[in-house]
């Protein structure tokens, strides 16, 4: 009965004379006959949303499909998920500034889900030495990839789904980019970042280390070998700070030369005494890598901790690992002992202004406010740029990144037999991970449009996920997804349209981490895995904002009879737009606005 | 069976012999020893029913619109303001097509205030669509409430019998008593067409728009008339089992009568004796006694009484504003006729006042005395 | 997880007992609640109803809109004509059946209260239902004695805006004694569900009040119906609970009567008076004077409901 048309059961019983009345005013039919239908002015119909994690993805991760198969236990299959649109879930999981935990619809019920742990859980999960279901079959075009940080990570792994056959070239011995010589190994173990390769080269792409395009090979060489170029080779020049012996020796040296000495295995003899100079993410790493060395360590901001670039939960456990923190100060100039050695870091204080063209306050120094901070190592991470002397000529922008257009195109070598790309922090983008993935991601797709002929910005529109930017790379390539409920990859589900009531606040995960005491002297990696029940846990809390997941609440909410079950084989629900009102019920009491209502149309109604 | 009985005792056993299953009812006097001989049926278990004790009449006729729709035979018995209380539910009961039978004791209608004998109370609801049958004796009523569920259930309308407060309810009698094996051959179990139940279930009474409303009122009708045929049946099958006649009027030495007295209860028994006593004198003087009401006997009354010259109807009843009820329907009646016997409508009676003998006398002296037509009733007894 | 509303699966997509094609308007409470009730009763049910909504949209003649028997009856008679109906049904010796009286607020609280208490004083076997929509709807939106303070109908316009409190129905039928009394929602479908499959089962009278949103005479969204039923409970103005009269004897010339309360529902969260009033376009006029006095009539039911169930607010849902 469910999916049958119930108003061919309906009779309508006229009754011609009295004598056709029977004895007792008795009913001889159903109302089945009056087809309410015809009453709407709207209707609902099943519509996918998206949710607030995916749209603040940089990436576009489609965080809510494989948590539901998490939630199912299928792991192999959320993983694969996942791959489609992020392609490191065991390096993101543990390195990503989580724009999609901020984004989470769930903190306004309790807290928001440990996406971030759920995805390194899976990334461990599954071997990057499983084979890669989702390679198209060569296209016959070649991709150089200039830089194997994560934007030429994510650049190649596109590209190489796409069917481009792909080399990457990374000057250092070993690959990486930032996430090897820049990312401390408590936040990011080596091995995760070997294995990441592994996985790489696993799916036919070739890398090339110990090669630095511009020296060994030039670009215009690179061009004239391969179809397409894409330089990621990312913002390792530190800013010059100003303060005297900078760059020369190891008193003054930048946070990056910290970063990148440690992770290369070379020791480095600092004071016992470190002043870091900076607010971003590199300060604070460079921070916490000169705890575990030994010293003592300040970390000198000019504006205050609610300006900080650096992910909170850095700067928190910078804290707990006994970093000092100095605000609303700046370096002035460095003071030396009779001996030589640098003794003392003279500072001012600094008070807030009137905000910047960055939007955060600009600070302002307050004369006579100078004060000493013993130090006799100055580590300054005051900001980085790309360092571009090996290539000639790149179009800059104001702030030395390289100037691209939407497609990421350099449009300078217009007359060169390649097309050149950019991504990373070589262009002008967020500092993040996330941010250098999503744009490799970004130009994979832009080199297959210029390959196919077709209009990139139009092929943008339709592969847009919720307000931008992120992107759908499923769409673009035209997978089914396991989930078929037609979707909306427009609109996006924030809490107000999320129904509350019908979740309950979970108590608070018990996450281990590693004890501070043991932290702070040793480079292990600070966060432990998550337990399977403890994935499962936190998996099942998901919301899944937008998506329908069967619950049943628009059938047995609908006033009307008019939302049925369908029939075996088939997923959803079966709309009887026959009686449907369009009283809008199903669509309010859906968890999780997976029912738009839309304006009925001026034709008749059919069967939904 | 031959027993001496009050009047109500004789509902009670009515009651009793039809197998009735649910009875619901509220006291009010002079009814209220119908009831309390039922509940003593019931909790001896003479008499297998249910019997809700409700907490008003509106609710006792209610209550058996629910029982007698689920499939039941039922009953109630009221009087006077109780009958008046019900008079929505008997609407309803009448148009849901439902076999309930009352009985009716005939009590003057408030304010002011009186408990006594007074037919004004039934004839208030004679537009319900209730047959409604007015009885003299205790025999009467006991053979009433037996033929009246035949009748009920042959043409799906309630009925309900009528008689005195306090000349009959309270008064002994004479009654036979039927056997129950007798009645059983008579009156079978209840079947109903329609009744609830779950493997067809039917909306029963449900919202009727102008598009039928008209067909189901005129099949009510059709029904009503179709009851003076069926009557006459239903009292031919009774006299060939309990060797007594009804019809819907008797006669009383009208054969050759010039002037017929027309009445109904126990005025009845009164103007019998009157009657003979002019008979006796020399005056062709007869009695039309009137049971069946509704439907009303149009052509029956024609026939008795349009061979006479007056026709003399004595209402204990009063429709204010037109005079006795009786008499204008039997006017009514009269009128197509060729030749038509003068009417002297007269109302006595009310509220209990007595009606002897005597009075009947007086009142057909009256008409004899005069060939001229009243144009309004001759308020018998009345103090001025 | 999702608090996923516990009607057995089974039971939600099997044959109906309730068809569409119903004249209910959009969004309306009662048509939602009794798709719901039938779920939880069965087929063996045979539902009365007096004037009301649903009498008028359940069907004309000659059809209906329930595969289960309905009788209908005049306005003020619905439990009587229940009554009778199942006496009939005991002495038909009819096991396993219900009788469900599926009256408005106005045919219970109002003219239906004279038949409605007779029958609770007599504990007849009947399951009376009335699902409050808070005002005369069917007629077009008139005031009754449930019609809460503050509310706008036609018969209290703009200037005579309702000051009377709402009747307690819940404590009327508790004074009478009955078996079972409790309140339902359908903004609570499965505690609905359960309590009508436990009705079933009880012998001896049950009433149960429940709230029905109804869009056009509270001036809401159809598509907010349920949210405002579940809005009431959140405010407290209508708790979810039960009271069962139990019978026990201490020894065989002593019997006592004893009362378990029962809540059904802890709110989800709390929401003031104010803020569900607002929600709905009836309550616009209602001054803040009628807005505290109704906030602290409900915070003092609250404080006594909450007593009466042990002090302890105990989710069974």
């Amino acid at each position: 009965m469910a999916t049958g048309r119930r108003s061919e059961l309906a009779k309508q019983y006229v009754l011609k004379t009295w004598r056709d009345m029977t004895a007792m005013n008795v009913s001889l039919g159903t109302m089945l006959h009056n087809r309410t239908g015809s009453w709407r002015a709207i209707r609902p119909v099943y519509e996918d949303k998206i949710p607030t994690c995916q749209n603040a993805c940089p990436v576009g991760n489609d965080i809510e499909g494989w948590l539901r198969l998490l939630e199912q236990r299928k792991y192999k299959e959320a993983y694969w998920h996942l791959k489609r649109e992020e392609p490191f879930p065991a390096i993101l999981g543990r390195v990503c500034f989580k724009f999609c935990e901020n984004a989470c619809n769930r903190s306004a019920l309790d807290r928001n889900i440990d996406i971030n742990d759920l995805e390194c859980f899976l990334g461990d999960w599954v071997s990057s030495s499983e084979p890669h279901p989702l390679i198209r079959a060569g296209n016959g075009k070649t991709l150089a990839v200039v830089g194997s940080g994560p934007a030429g990570m994510s650049a190649s792994y596109f590209a190489r789904l796409l069917g481009f056959n792909v080399t990457i070239f990374e000057k250092y011995p070993s690959p990486g980019g930032i996430l090897r010589v820049g990312i401390p190994a408590y936040r990011l173990p080596r091995e995760v970042v070997d294995a990441e390769f592994l996985g790489l080269q696993g799916m036919g792409i070739e890398l090339r280390t110990n090669t630095l395009i511009g020296r060994d090979i030039s670009l215009r060489e690179l061009a004239s070998r391969f179809d397409y170029i894409f330089l990621g080779t990312g913002a390792h020049r530190s800013l010059p700070s100003g303060l005297e012996g900078d760059g020369i020796g190891d008193e003054v040296m930048s946070g990056l030369t910290l970063l990148n000495r440690v992770a290369l295995g070379e020791k480095v003899a600092l004071g016992r005494q470190v002043v870091v100079i900076g607010g971003g993410n590199t300060a604070i790493d460079a921070a916490r890598s000169a705890i575990r060395l030994g010293s003592e360590v300040t970390v000198v901001y000019r504006r205050s901790e609610a300006e900080m670039p650096a992910h909170p939960e850095e700067v928190l456990s910078a804290r707990e690992e006994g970093v000092q923190f100095r605000f609303l100060a700046a370096p002035e100039r460095v003071i030396r002992s009779e001996t030589g050695g640098i003794d003392t870091l003279l500072c001012c204080e600094m008070a807030l202004g009137a905000p910047d063209e960055s939007g955060r306050k600009q600070p302002i120094k307050k004369d006579g406010s100078s004060f000493p901070i013993n130090a006799q190592t100055i580590v300054t991470a005051i900001g980085e740029e790309p360092d571009l002397e090996n290539f000639d000529g790149l179009p800059l922008n104001r702030d030395r990144t390289v100037d691209v257009d939407n497609g990421l195109s350099i449009p300078f070598y217009a007359g060169w037999s390649a097309r050149i790309y950019a991504g990373g922090d070589i262009i002008n983008i967020p500092r993040t991970v996330a941010h250098a993935v999503a744009s490799g991601k970004r130009a994979a797709i832009a080199i297959d449009c210029d390959r196919r002929g077709e209009d990139f910005p139009s092929a943008l529109e339709k592969i847009k996920v919720g307000q931008g930017p992120a992107l759908s790379f499923s769409l673009y390539m035209g997978w089914d997804d396991f989930n078929p409920s037609p979707r909306n990859n427009r609109t996006v589900v924030d809490s107000k349209l999320i129904v509350y009531d019908y979740f309950q606040k979970d108590p608070q995960l018990e996450k281990s981490v590693r004890a501070k005491s043991r932290r702070a002297v040793s480079f292990e990696p600070c966060r432990l895995p998550l337990s399977e029940k403890d994935v499962h846990f936190e998996s099942q809390r998901c919301m899944h904002c937008g998506r329908c997941t069967h619950c049943d609440n628009c059938l047995i909410f609908c006033p009307d009879v008019s939302i049925l079950d369908k029939s075996e084989g088939t997923s959803g629900y079966f709309i009887d737009y026959e009686y449907c009102k369009g009283c809008g019920i199903c669509s309010t009491e859906c968890p999780r606005q997976a029912i738009t209502m839309v304006s009925e149309s001026t034709d008749h109604c059919e069967e939904g | 069976m031959k027993r001496a009985i009050k009047g109500n005792h004789a509902v009670s056993y009515g009651v009793k012999l039809s197998r009735v299953e649910v009875i619901s009812a509220y006291p009010i006097t002079p009814q209220t020893t119908v009831i309390e001989e039922i509940s003593e049926m019931c909790a001896n278990g003479d008499l297998k029913a249910r019997f809700i004790k409700v907490e008003s009449e509106h609710s006792a006729m209610s209550a058996l619109v629910g029982a007698s729709t689920a499939g039941v035979r039922t009953f109630t018995a009221t009087s006077g303001n109780g009958l008046l209380l019900m008079h929505e539910v008997l609407h309803w009961a009448a148009g849901a097509r439902l076999p309930i039978v009352l009985t009716n004791v005939n009590r003057a209608v408030s304010g002011v205030w009186n408990i006594w004998a007074d037919q004004t109370d039934s004839l208030a609801q004679r537009d319900t669509g209730w047959i409604q049958i007015y009885c003299e004796s205790s025999q009467e009523v006991l053979d009433g409430i037996i033929t009246a569920y035949k009748l009920a259930e042959a043409v799906h309308l309630p009925v309900m019998i009528t008689y005195d407060a306090f000349f009959l309810s309270h008064t002994t009698e004479v009654v036979d008593i039927p056997e129950a094996k007798e009645v059983d051959e008579f009156l079978p179990p209840y079947s109903p067409p329609f009744f609830c139940n779950f493997e067809d279930p039917r909306m029963f009474g449900g919202f009727v728009s102008t598009d039928y409303f008209y067909e189901h009122r005129y099949a009510m009708q059709r029904s009503s008339l179709d009851a003076l045929s069926q009557y006459q049946r239903i009292c031919e099958e009774f006299a060939r089992i309990f060797g007594r006649s009804y019809d819907t009027v008797e006669e009383y030495r009208t054969e050759d009568a010039d002037l017929i007295l027309v009445t109904a209860g126990t005025i009845s028994s009164v103007s019998r004796i009157t009657v003979d006593r002019f008979r006796e004198k020399g005056h062709k003087v007869g009695l039309m006694k009137l049971r069946m009401f509704r439907p009303a006997p149009l052509d029956k009354w024609r026939k008795v009484l349009g061979r006479a010259d007056k026709v003399v109807v004595i209402d204990r009843n009063q429709s204010i504003g037109l005079g006795g009820v009786f008499a204008s329907e039997i006017q009514m009646a009269l009128y197509p006729l060729e030749r038509h016997p003068r009417i002297y409508p007269v109302v006595a009676g009310l509220g209990g006042r007595d009606v002897t003998p005597e009075d009947v006398e007086g009142i057909v002296n009256h008409a004899l005395s005069t060939d001229k037509q009243a144009g309004a009733p001759l308020y018998w007894g009345l103090k001025q | 997880m999702q608090k996923l509303i516990s009607i057995p699966r089974e039971v939600m997509v099997e044959e109906e007992l309730m068809l569409p094609g119903m004249t209910s308007c959009q969004g309306c409470g009662a048509a939602l609640a009794m798709k719901i009730a039938l779920k939880g009763l069965g087929k063996r049910t045979i539902v009365v109803f007096p004037a009301c909504c649903f009498a008028v949209f359940v069907g004309s003649y000659p059809h209906t809109s329930l595969n289960v028997p309905i009788v209908h009856c005049p306005f003020e008679t619905a439990a009587v004509v229940a009554s009778g109906v199942s006496a009939a049904l005991d002495m038909r010796e009819e096991k396993d059946v219900v009788v469900m009286v599926w009256a408005g607020d106005g045919g219970t609280f109002d003219i239906g209260i004279q038949s409605l208490s007779g029958a609770a004083e007599r504990n007849e076997n009947i399951l009376y239902v009335c699902y409050d929509n808070e005002a005369y709807m069917n007629t077009g939106i008139q005031r009754s004695s449930a019609t809460p303070i503050g509310a706008w109908t036609t018969t209290t316009p703009a200037g005579s805006i309702k000051e009377e409190p709402k009747k307690d129905i819940e404590q009327i039928m508790l004074a009478h004694h009955i078996t079972y009394m409790a309140t339902a929602s359908p903004a609570y479908p499965d505690d609905m569900f359960w309590k009508f499959k436990k009705a079933r089962r009880i012998t001896g009278m049950k009433f149960i009040h429940l709230l029905s949103p109804c869009p056009p005479g509270w001036r809401i969204d159809p598509g907010k119906s349920v949210q405002a039923a579940r809005m009431a409970t959140q405010s407290k103005i209508f708790p979810i609970y039960e009271v069962r009269r139990w019978r026990f004897s201490k020894s065989k010339e002593h019997f006592q009567d004893d009362w378990e309360f029962t809540l059904n529902v802890l709110p989800e969260r709390e929401v003031s008076v104010g803020e569900y009033m607002k929600s709905q376009g009836r309550f616009q006029l209602a001054t803040g004077a009628m807005i505290s006095d109704v906030q602290e009539r409900v915070d003092r039911k609250w404080e006594n409901l909450l007593q009466k169930t042990g002090n302890k607010a105990t989710k069974t849902i």
